[in-house]
């Protein structure tokens, strides 16, 4: 028998599938702009289960640069799951680690949010010892229920967003190359708040072909985290300084 | 790529269960995507086998900036998107 929070979980995970969609849809396209297989963006759908690092991946990947690069910039985008995934661990209680492990693979930006602030309301009062066990399982099958079918949902959006781009008649290469950067640079307009954070994506974009031009590997990658310590570093500077 | 990913959740799994970090540091993971981000959407813009591709760069600038203009105002990233594609494929 499914458990209720399993349920509970699959229901609170609908806003996602609606915008995982749309989302994997693009990159499925986009894949195929880049010339990957549909097999590869299926694949990668499924083993990184991460919009912006796979975004991020086609154009390097298409372009032949160093392995290396392409998992050094995975690695700095993902970063952000450290932090999720650490918060969201205590929620979980005495489930068994191999379950927990094997489950962290399902964290994503949207499928960490809605289960950790449903956890934040429902953790109003103290869970006594005894139970201690049920209650993180009950948060354990919600996660699961969210993140499982979410995570189904986007890869199966990427390989329909494939099969879909191998229907677009040629003469539409342009709109379909520009839809990678588009929608990242929608993203960004979208996401970019405060001064700091709209001036660091201003000049990162502004430095990143000079420093491409420059060395075409690593130049625009050294600008962009150049830029982004800088940036954080001199907000940490004036926020300290005394008024 | 599936490894780094997969690690980067995995490890405080085991390790950092429960620990809260600066927000200062979560601040800088997120500046530093913001800017590679940012990066990512210029070079694959502007520049064609490790050159600047001058003839196009206008008509997508223009792609660029309406993206931006509608999804800032919608407030949806995938409008944006569209309305920029479409510009770009139809702009002379």
């Amino acid at each position: 028998m499914i458990p209720s929070s399993f349920r509970a979980g699959v229901k609170a995970a609908i806003p996602i599938w609606i915008a995982y969609i749309s989302t994997s849809f693009t990159l499925g396209l986009s894949a195929r702009a880049y010339g990957l297989s549909m097999g590869e963006i299926v694949l990668m759908s499924a083993l990184v289960f991460a919009a912006p690092a796979q975004f991020a991946a086609l154009e390097p990947l298409a372009s032949g640069k160093p392995a290396l690069q392409i998992l050094f910039v995975t690695f700095l985008i993902n970063l952000r799951f450290l932090v999720m995934s650490a918060a969201i661990a205590p929620y979980f209680g005495r489930v068994k680690r191999a379950a927990l492990l094997l489950s962290s693979h399902l964290i994503s930006i949207s499928t960490f949010i809605i289960p950790y602030v449903h956890f934040q309301k429902q953790a109003g009062g103290l869970v006594v010892a005894e139970e201690m066990e049920e209650w993180g399982r009950g948060n354990f099958h919600y996660f699961l229920g969210l993140a499982a079918t979410s995570f189904s949902v986007w890869v199966v959006g990427a390989g329909i967003g494939y099969w879909a781009a191998l229907h677009v008649p040629s003469g539409f290469e342009e709109g379909l190359k520009f839809m990678l950067p588009g929608y990242f640079v929608s993203l960004l307009a979208v996401e970019l708040k405060g001064k700091g954070a709209l001036l660091i994506g201003l000049a990162s974009f502004l430095a990143a072909v000079p420093g491409a031009l420059l060395n075409t590997d690593w130049g625009w990658l050294a600008a962009a985290l150049a830029i982004g310590t800088i940036g954080w570093g001199i907000e940490q500077w004036i926020q300290r300084a005394p008024r | 790529m599936g490894l780094v990913s997969y690690l980067i959740r995995a490890l405080p799994q085991l390790f950092l269960a429960g620990r809260s970090f600066p927000e200062a540091f979560e601040r800088y993971l997120r500046y530093l995507s913001y800017a590679l981000i940012a990066s990512i959407i210029s070079t694959g813009l502007f520049l064609s086998g490790g050159h600047f591709d001058a003839a196009d760069a206008p008509r997508r600038s223009l792609a660029l900036v309406a993206a931006v203009v509608v999804a800032s105002w919608s407030g949806k990233p995938l409008i944006g998107m569209l309305v920029g594609t479409l510009l770009a494929q139809t702009l002379p």
